[in-house]
């Protein structure tokens, strides 16, 4: 009998605020180790913690893009362990009433990935270990956090990863974080189990932490996934635990026995009031938040007309899909524009951040003019590619390059001219097209492209070659 | 209830000398914090935590998302000896 795997995930996204949860210091990534600290945030005694407001407001948004309900009333707690990561031996979180329950990530296939939760929090300071001592950076000490946790709902490696992804984007659009998991702005914890399929009950779970990479969590997940099935079947129990995913030996190895609530004795932060969001205030935040991701999917395809798998890759990166709608503004096709973002613009990025950054010479609108250009047969296709390619060399216009010649095209007598000549220069390709190969036309109509320098209408040119050599049968 | 056995083990977890004649009485004062500790189980029964807040009236005391400048570091150091390299220091635990 095959194994299924059950497993839950525990998102840490850092918010996009500028200035720590607590404090006043900033949020800023990097920087001297130690320099963005008070007194506040390396916990020192007699120092009062204040909430930052702009973390409830960011904390709302994100429960309200993934469809929770969120509380009137909420509260901050003390969840007490010892390491250094923590100056205080206690990290200022929310337990049993945080700030959003309940909502859900819908998956491509209609499956609900259930979230039990979302709740503010800080992060811990970043540790750095050499030869078994410590050294400690509390820059990133006090910076806010939301922490999203799901159900146990995951079957797939695959569900991972596609919620994760969309996870991702959701917190991006609704600006409530950069999303930059390269920095660490996004982390995944994921508790993981395996039992017979069929069975109800779930097996016991481990916990892999602190994973920064779609790549990894996946990784991670498949070596735990095997790792619990060979357990089980030599005859062994999984053991509850925290473990670390080692990318280098791509292995998850134990790191400590796992702790349960009761373990950290929550309770109430005494330092710090009650929030209390009105449902005025819930409903500016709803009325605040921009078109979700799968909202633009869902419209790209709807009403531009775009293929799924286009509208999926624009919309993945917020900053083109902002572009590819700026350029279509005016055009008949955006399926157009969509190609000339896809194909030739994307090719000058060669990394996800670069796309993501979408870092371009020239305006929407000049992209525009060159699609209308098109559209309308002042210009063939491949002179609108060439264009395009010097426009985004040199930052210029379209109308930069386009003489006058290139705007006059080829008549259609010329063009008949130049059919004839090239099926008689190339009479094995035609006799091949004739035979059944659809392609050998290619080598005309490359040569009629060649000889009009690009000027030709490849469609009207394929037409009448076809006419010409279907009529010397 | 407290004994013997917690004053001297909480003496020596707080690197407290006891003397000998002193602990009995100790031992009843200490009961005796234990006893008055025990007196909040039955204030805040029935109770929900937040309620407290509403005896003041004060709910969201908010800090504004303004950036204040941060110590230097050399202040935030300095209760570590300075630490080490700009950063807090823990030395490694010896194999003892």
């Amino acid at each position: 009998m095959s194994w299924e795997l059950v497993a839950g995930l525990e998102t840490h996204v850092e918010l996009s605020t500028k200035t720590k949860i607590f404090c006043s210091c900033t949020t800023e990534f990097g920087g001297e180790p130690n320099t963005h600290c008070c007194p506040v945030c390396v916990g020192l005694p007699g120092t009062l913690p204040k909430l930052n407001e702009k973390v409830v407001e960011y904390a709302v948004k994100a429960g309200l893009a993934t469809n929770c309900s969120i509380r009137n009333i909420s509260k901050m707690d003390r969840k007490n362990y010892v390491y250094p990561d923590l100056p205080k031996a206690y990290q200022i979180s929310q337990y049993d009433k945080p700030l959003c329950e309940g909502g859900y990530v819908e998956l491509n296939s209609g499956k609900k990935i259930n979230i039990n939760r979302i709740h503010i929090e800080e992060d811990a300071g970043k540790l750095v270990h050499q030869r078994g001592d410590i050294y400690i950076d509390y820059n990133r000490g006090g910076v806010p956090l939301i922490e999203i946790v799901t159900e146990p709902d995951f079957r797939s490696m695959d569900e991972v990863v596609e919620y994760v992804e969309k996870l991702r984007l959701i917190m991006k659009y609704t600006g409530v974080s950069d999303v930059k998991m390269q920095e660490g702005s996004l982390r995944c914890d994921v508790n993981i189990s395996v039992r017979k399929q069929g069975e109800k009950k779930y097996g016991t779970r481990t916990e892999i932490k602190n994973m920064n990479s779609i790549n990894f969590i996946a990784k991670a997940m498949e070596y735990e996934f095997r790792r619990q099935i060979d357990v089980l079947e030599s005859g062994g129990e999984i053991e509850q635990e925290t473990r670390r995913y080692d990318s280098g030996l791509n292995i998850t190895e134990s790191m400590r026995g796992k702790e349960d609530a009761d373990d950290y004795r929550y309770f109430r932060e005494p330092d710090l009031v009650t929030i209390s969001i009105s449902d005025e205030q819930i409903d500016r935040c709803k009325k605040s938040l921009p078109e979700l991701p799968q909202q633009r999917l869902k419209r790209f395809v709807e009403v531009l007309g775009l293929p799924v798998d286009d509208a999926e890759l624009l919309i993945k990166y917020q900053k083109v899909a902002d572009y590819f709608e700026e350029a279509s503004a005016g055009v008949e096709s955006p399926k157009t524009v969509s190609n000339y973002i896809l194909s030739q613009i994307f090719r000058r990025f060669s990394t996800e951040s670069e796309k993501e950054e979408f870092n371009i010479s020239i305006p929407p609108e000049y992209l525009s003019v060159l699609v209308i250009l098109a559209e309308k047969k002042k210009i063939t296709s491949q002179v609108a590619r060439n264009t395009l390619e010097k426009m985004l060399d040199e930052g210029k216009t379209a109308l930069s390059f386009i003489s006058e010649e290139d705007m006059q095209g080829v008549d259609e007598d010329d063009l008949r001219r130049l059919c004839q000549e090239a099926v008689d220069a190339n009479e094995k390709a035609a006799a091949e097209y004739l035979a059944g190969k659809e392609k050998a036309i290619g080598a005309i109509i490359g040569f009629i492209m060649k000889y009009s320098k690009g000027k030709a209408d490849a469609a009207l040119a394929a037409q009448i070659v076809k006419e010409i050599i279907t009529k010397e049968i | 209830m407290v004994g013997k056995d917690d004053i001297l083990k909480i003496a020596k977890l707080a690197k407290l000398s006891v003397d000998e004649s002193k602990i009995d009485e100790l031992t009843k004062d200490m009961g005796e914090i234990i006893e008055f500790a025990n007196t909040i189980n039955t204030a805040v029964t029935n109770v929900e935590s937040e309620d407290f807040d509403e005896i003041n009236n004060i709910v969201n005391a908010f800090h504004q998302d303004e950036i204040a400048e941060s110590y230097d570091r050399e202040l935030i150091l300095k209760n570590r000896e300075g630490g080490l390299d700009g950063y807090f220091f823990v030395k490694r635990r010896s194999e003892k």
